[in-house]
C-alpha cells in the first residue's frame, strides 16, 4: 500500500515535470517579447515601461541560458508559484481555486450518475450473457463509445434543450444547468463501466466458486450478495481509475460546449489567448487531479479487496 | 472476454477462416468494421472524382442550401460544398490517424519487445519513461503540444503519436515478459533456435492480433481527439475542412439547418464505429 | 442397509461424452467409487445425479434420492436439496473457494444461510469444524494463502456444514500430491463411518482402493465391471479393467536392464544449494547421471524438484555447488520434456511446420521424422494439426520425437505424464525408458508419484522439506 501511494507521489512529480517542461518550451517558442507581455499582464499596459519588462525578463530567466532558466522554471513550479494570468492579471492560483470547485462539482455529478447507470445494468446483462438486455446494452455501449463527448452533448442539447425545451442548453448556476453536462459525461463513462461490470459478472457467474456456492445450498440472492458483489466490484472500481482519463478529457470539451466556468474551459481559453501561466496552472492541476483520483481508487481497492490487504 | 460478445453478433457474419491456433481472424464484427471503413475511404477519395467542388470555395449567395443535384450534400453557412468538405475532412482524419498509429506502433512494439526480453536497466528506464507519459491524460498532452504550435498539423501528429505509443509498449512488454519464460520459448531455445526465430514463431503470432486491436482503438482515439480539439477551436484552423471544426461552424445553424450539422456528426460516428468494430474487442 | 441414492437406467449425452443407461445403488456406510479415464462420461453421471448438468442437457431414467424421485423434479426443486440432502465436493478446491473471503466465513455462511443458525452460533460452529479438520490458525486466511490440501478441507467443511446425508466427490484428489491425497481419502472415509453415503468419481486407482466399498469401472459411458473393491481391484474379470489395473505404476513389470559397459557419466552435480523466497529448497545435494540411465527425482509439490532439473540443464543457476556436464556433447543435446505438452510447442503453427523448423536448423533429413513417427506409433495425419488440437499423450510422444531429432545425451523429463491417463502414462514411460536404453541418453525423471519413480528409475533422489 505504502508502495502504491509512493508510486502515485512519483507520478505526481512526473506530471509536474511534464507540464513544466512543455510549458517552458511553449514560452521559448512564443513570438514577440514575452517579458513585455507578461509585464503588461501583471501591471496593465498603461504602466508598462522598459524597466518593468526588464525586471520580468530577469525574473523569468528569459535573458539566461536555457538550462538555467528551465531549472528556475521548475523550481517555481515545485513551490506552487504559478505566477499571474496574462489576461486578467490575477494570481493563477486564485483563478484556479474558483474554477476547480465548479469542475469538481460537475465531475462528481457525472461519476455518481454514471455509477447509477453503468454497473447495475452491466451486472444484470452479465447474469444472462447473450440475452436480450446484454445484446441491447452492447449495441448502446458501442454507439456511445463511437461518439465523442461533445457530440453526445450536442445531440442532448438539440433534443432535450432545443426540441423539448426541458432544460437550459448552457450556462451555470442551478441544478437544471448541471443535468445536461453531467449526463453527457455520465453516458460516456457508463458506456465503458457497464461493459466492465458485465464481463466481470459473467466471469463470476461462470466461476467454480459461484457454482460451489450454489451446491452448498445458498439461494441466488444471498449468493450474489456474498460472492458476487465484491468480486464484481473489484474490477469495476479498479477500472474507474482508467476511466478518469475520459473524465478529465471530457471535462475539457464538455465544459467548453456548455460554457461551464470550470478548469477545462479555462485551459481552452488560456490556450486560445496564449496565457502561459494559466495554461501551466490548469494543466498542472488537472494532471494532479488525475493522479489524486487514481490514488483514491487505489485506496478504495485496498478497502474492498482483502487480497490486497493481505499481500 | 471476447467470446460472449462475439457470440452476440454471431448473425452478422460467420468465421472467415480459422486462424493460427484455431481462432477466427476476421470475426463478423471485424468484417463489418473493415467494410465500413472501406466505404468511408471510397467516399473520401472518390468524391473529388464525381464532383469538382473545392472545399474552400465560398458562395455567399448560396448558403445553407439543402441537398440537391447540384450540391449533393448541400452547402454550409459560407456556401461551400459539404460533399467536398466532408470528403476532405475524412481524408485528413483518416490520414492523420493512420500516420499517428503507425508512428506510435513501430517504436512501441520494438521497445516493448526489447524491454520485456532484456529486462534489467533497459526495462526500468523505458518503464519510467512510459509512466511519465501515462501520468498525464492523453488529451492534455496533445493540448499542450498544440499550444506550443497552434493550428499546426505536425504538432497534432506528434502529440497523438506520443500518447499512443505507450499502450503498445506496455502491452507488448507485458506479453513478451510472460512469453520469454514460457515453456514454448524455453523449448525452442534448448533446441537451438535463435532470437529471430523466437520472434517470428512465438512472439509475433501472439502480438499481431493485439497490435491490430490497439491500432484500431488508437485510430479511434486519434480521430476523436482531432475532432475534439477542432471543436473547442484549439486544433486545426479554419478554413481547413475538419470534422470538429465543421461542427463548431455549423452549430449556430442547428435550428434552421439540422441536416447540415448532422453530417459531420454522422461521419465521425461512422469512422469511430468502424474502427471500434475493427478492433474486434469490447470498447473500453 | 438404508438405500440413500438409487439410479435406474440413467442416460445423458453431450457433445464430447455420453452416458449409456446406467444403474447403481448407494447405501449408507458403504462407499461407492466410479473409476474411469478422461472422457469416460463419469463426471457427466455425477452432474446428472446432482442436477448440475449444463444448460441444454437432460438426464433420462430414474434418480431416487433418500427414497424420493428427484429425476423428474424442476431445477428449482432439486436446488432446494443441495447442501441439505446432497453435497458436492468440488474438483479444484482452490478455485471453488471465493478468493476474496476468509476461510471461516465461507464455512460459517453455510450454517448461517443454509442451516439458518444465528450469526454468532454459525461463526462458532465454523471455527469448531475447521479446528476438527486440523485447520486451527487458518480461519482468517484467504484461499490464496492456503495450500491445496487445506483448501480441500475448507471446501469440505463448507459443503458438509448442513449435514447432507449423501456426498458426491468429483475427482477430489486431482490437484493434490500423494500425501495430501491420503489425507482427503481419510476425510471421506470418516464421512462413511458416520453412516453417510459417499459417491466418489476418480481416475486414480489408489483412491478407489483406499476407499474400499464398491467400485464401478466406467469406460465410454458404460459400466465395464462392478463389485466390491476388494475383488474388482485385485482380480478383475473384464479385459478393460485388467488393462487399467495393469497400467498402474505399482503393477508395472520391472525395467529392462541397462546395457553394461556403454555409459560413462554425462552429468555430475555436487553440493548443490538453492534458495527460493527465503526458504532453502535443498542443500548439499548431489546428482550423477550416466548414459542410458534413468534417474528419478521425487518429493511433494513445491520441494524444488523441477528447480533441480533446471539447474542440471543449466536453465537456472544454483546458489552453491558445481555442475559438470560432459563437454564432449554439444549444448543442443541437453533437452527437456514438459508437464503440459501443448505448452511446449509453438502454438500458432502446425506440428509439421514446427518439426520442419527443427529438421532444417540441424540439417537432418525428414525421413528420420517418418521413421520415428512409425516407431512412436504416431499417424502422419497428426502433423497437419495445431498443438492444442492433439491429445496429450500423442503430443508428448511428438515432443519425444522432436527431442530425438537432436540426438540427446541428457533429457530432463519434468512430470511428463502427470496430465495423462493411466494407460497413456504407461505407454509414454515405456518409450522414455526405451529411449534411454537404446540411445544411451541419460534421463532425469521428476515425478510426484513415488510408485512410478520406484518402478522406472535406476536411481532415485528424494527431496523433502
Amino acid at each position: 500500500m505504502i508502495r502504491l501511494l509512493g508510486y502515485r507521489l512519483v507520478q505526481a512529480g512526473l506530471v509536474a515535470l511534464m507540464v513544466g517542461v512543455l510549458t517552458f518550451v511553449l514560452v521559448r517558442a512564443l513570438p514577440g517579447d514575452m517579458a513585455f507581455r507578461i509585464a503588461a499582464g501583471r501591471y496593465g499596459y498603461d504602466w508598462v515601461d522598459a524597466a518593468a519588462a526588464a525586471a520580468v525578463r530577469a525574473e523569468l530567466g528569459l535573458d539566461r541560458p536555457a538550462l538555467a532558466a528551465l531549472g528556475q522554471w521548475l523550481w517555481d513550479l515545485v513551490r506552487f508559484d504559478l505566477g499571474r494570468s496574462l489576461v486578467s492579471g490575477e494570481p493563477v492560483i486564485d483563478e484556479i481555486r474558483h474554477q476547480l470547485g465548479h469542475s469538481l462539482q460537475l465531475a462528481a455529478a457525472a461519476v455518481v450518475l454514471s455509477l447509477l447507470l453503468g454497473p447495475p445494468l452491466g451486472v444484470l446483462a452479465g447474469l444472462r450473457p447473450g440475452g436480450l438486455l446484454d445484446r441491447g446494452l452492447l449495441s448502446a455501449a458501442l454507439v456511445a463509445r463511437a461518439l465523442p463527448h461533445f457530440v453526445i452533448g450536442i445531440l442532448l442539447v438539440m433534443v432535450v434543450a432545443v426540441q423539448l425545451r426541458w432544460l437550459p442548453a448552457a450556462g451555470h448556476g442551478t441544478v437544471a444547468h448541471t443535468v445536461l453536462p453531467a449526463l453527457t459525461l455520465a453516458i460516456c463513462l457508463a458506456a465503458v463501466s457497464s461493459r466492465v461490470a458485465r464481463d466481470a459478472m459473467a466471469a463470476v457467474a461462470a466461476s467454480p466458486y459461484y457454482a460451489f456456492g450454489r451446491t452448498k445450498g445458498l439461494g441466488e440472492g444471498i449468493l450474489f450478495l456474498r460472492h458476487g458483489l465484491r468480486n464484481v466490484g473489484v474490477p469495476v472500481v479498479a477500472y474507474q481509475g482508467v476511466q478518469f482519463v475520459y473524465l478529465i478529457e471530457g471535462v475539457v470539451v464538455v465544459e467548453t460546449l456548455f460554457a461551464w466556468p470550470g478548469i477545462g474551459h479555462a485551459l481552452v481559453h488560456a490556450i486560445v489567448a496564449r496565457d502561459v501561466p494559466m495554461i501551466q496552472g490548469t494543466a498542472l492541476v488537472m494532471g494532479l487531479m488525475f493522479v489524486l483520483l487514481n490514488a483514491g481508487v487505489d485506496l478504495l481497492c485496498h478497502v474492498i479487496d482483502p487480497r490486497r490487504r493481505a499481500a | 472476454m471476447t467470446t460472449p460478445a462475439t457470440l452476440t453478433l454471431r448473425g452478422l457474419g460467420a468465421r472467415l477462416r480459422p486462424g493460427a491456433g484455431g481462432g477466427p481472424v476476421l470475426s463478423g464484427r471485424r468484417l463489418v468494421g473493415a467494410g465500413l471503413l472501406a466505404l468511408l475511404a471510397v467516399f473520401a477519395w472518390g468524391a473529388p472524382l464525381i464532383s469538382d467542388a473545392d472545399p474552400a470555395r465560398q458562395d455567399l449567395l448560396r448558403t445553407l442550401v439543402p441537398p440537391s443535384l447540384e450540391a449533393p450534400l448541400g452547402t454550409d453557412h459560407l456556401g461551400r460544398s459539404l460533399l467536398a468538405r466532408l470528403a476532405a475532412a475524412v481524408r485528413l482524419s483518416l490520414g492523420l490517424a493512420l500516420m499517428g498509429v503507425l508512428t506510435a506502433a513501430v517504436p512501441g512494439v520494438l521497445l516493448g519487445i526489447l524491454a520485456g526480453w532484456r529486462g534489467g536497466w533497459v526495462d526500468r528506464l523505458l518503464v519510467v519513461l512510459s509512466d511519465a507519459f501515462l501520468a498525464l491524460p492523453g488529451l492534455l498532452l496533445v493540448l499542450l503540444m498544440v499550444a506550443i504550435a497552434p493550428g499546426s498539423f505536425w504538432a497534432l501528429y506528434v502529440g497523438i503519436a506520443l500518447v499512443l505509443w505507450i499502450e503498445y509498449f506496455r502491452l507488448v512488454r507485458a506479453t513478451t515478459r510472460t512469453l520469454v519464460t514460457s515453456p514454448q520459448i524455453e523449448a525452442s531455445r534448448l533446441l537451438g533456435f535463435g532470437p529471430l526465430y523466437i520472434v517470428r514463431r512465438h512472439l509475433w503470432p501472439e502480438l499481431a492480433p493485439m497490435v491490430l486491436t490497439l491500432g484500431a482503438f488508437g485510430g479511434a482515439t486519434a480521430i476523436m481527439a482531432i475532432a475534439a480539439l477542432g471543436f473547442v477551436s484549439v486544433g486545426l484552423r479554419p478554413p481547413t475542412a475538419e470534422l470538429g471544426l465543421m461542427m463548431t461552424e455549423l452549430l449556430p445553424y442547428h435550428y434552421e439547418a439540422p441536416w447540415a450539422l448532422l453530417q459531420p456528426i454522422a461521419v465521425v460516428f461512422l469512422l469511430v464505429l468502424g474502427l471500434i468494430l475493427l478492433a474486434g474487442k469490447d470498447p473500453r | 442397509m438404508t438405500v440413500l441414492l438409487d439410479l435406474t437406467e440413467v442416460a445423458v449425452a453431450s457433445a464430447d461424452a455420453i452416458v449409456h443407461p446406467t444403474s447403481l445403488t448407494l447405501t449408507a456406510g458403504r462407499p461407492l467409487t466410479i473409476l474411469g479415464e478422461t472422457g469416460s462420461g463419469k463426471s457427466l453421471l455425477a452432474q446428472a445425479v446432482m442436477g448440475t448438468l449444463p444448460a441444454g442437457l437432460r438426464a433420462e431414467g430414474g434418480i431416487r434420492l433418500l427414497g424420493q424421485d428427484v429425476g423428474s423434479l424442476s431445477p428449482r426443486q432439486r436446488r432446494a436439496r443441495w447442501g441439505r440432502q446432497i453435497s458436492l465436493l468440488p474438483q479444484e478446491p482452490w478455485l471453488a473457494l471465493d478468493p476474496t473471503m476468509k476461510a471461516a466465513a465461507q464455512v460459517a455462511e453455510t450454517y448461517r444461510h443454509v442451516a439458518g443458525s444465528p450469526p454468532a452460533e454459525a461463526a462458532a460452529n465454523a471455527r469448531r469444524d475447521l479446528r476438527q479438520l486440523g485447520l486451527e490458525g487458518a480461519e482468517e486466511r484467504l484461499p490464496g494463502q492456503l495450500s491445496g490440501g487445506m483448501a480441500q478441507r475448507v471446501a469440505f467443511a463448507a459443503a458438509r456444514a448442513r449435514g447432507a446425508r449423501v456426498v458426491i466427490a468429483d475427482e477430489p484428489t486431482s490437484a493434490l500430491d500423494d500425501d495430501r491425497r491420503d489425507e482427503v481419502v481419510a476425510l471421506l472415509k470418516r464421512e462413511v463411518d458416520d453412516g453417510g453415503g459417499l459417491l466418489t468419481i476418480t481416475h486414480d486407482v489408489a483412491v478407489a482402493r483406499a476407499l474400499g466399498g464398491d467400485v464401478i469401472v466406467f469406460r465410454d459411458g458404460r459400466v465395464e465391471e462392478s463389485g466390491p473393491a476388494a475383488r474388482v481391484l485385485t482380480a478383475p474379470a473384464n479385459p478393460y479393467a485388467r488393462r487399467l489395473l495393469a497400467a498402474e505404476p505399482a503393477a508395472w513389470p520391472a525395467l529392462p536392464p541397462r546395457r553394461t559397459g556403454g555409459g560413462g557419466p554425462v552429468l555430475r552435480a555436487e553440493g548443490l544449494r538453492k534458495q527460493r523466497g527465503g526458504r532453502v529448497l535443498f542443500e548439499d545435494l548431489s546428482v550423477t547421471a550416466e548414459a542410458g540411465e534413468v534417474v528419478g527425482v521425487c518429493g511433494p509439490s513445491g520441494c524444488g524438484k523441477s528447480t533441480l532439473g533446471d539447474i542440471c540443464l543449466g536453465l537456472l543457476a544454483a546458489d552453491g555447488g558445481t555442475v559438470w556436464r560432459d563437454p564432449a556433447a554439444a549444448r543442443v543435446r541437453w533437452q527437456k520434456l514438459y508437464q503440459d505438452p501443448p505448452a511446449a510447442f509453438p502454438p500458432h503453427v502446425t506440428l509439421r511446420q514446427a518439426l520442419t523448423d527443427v529438421v532444417r536448423l540441424h540439417r537432418r533429413d525428414w525421413s528420420e521424422v517418418e521413421t520415428l513417427m512409425a516407431r512412436l506409433r504416431l499417424v502422419p495425419a497428426l502433423l497437419d494439426r495445431h498443438p492444442r488440437s492433439v491429445s496429450g499423450g500423442e503430443l508428448q510422444r511428438l515432443a519425444i520425437l522432436r527431442v530425438l531429432l537432436v540426438d540427446p545425451v541428457f533429457l530432463f523429463a519434468d512430470e511428463p505424464t502427470s496430465r495423462l491417463d493411466l494407460m497413456t502414462q504407461k505407454e509414454t514411460m515405456d518409450l522414455l525408458v526405451g529411449l534411454a536404453r537404446d540411445r544411451g541418453c541419460a534421463v532425469l525423471l521428476v515425478s510426484h508419484d513415488r510408485a512410478l519413480v520406484d518402478k522406472v528409475c535406476d536411481r532415485t533422489v528424494r527431496l523433502d522439506h
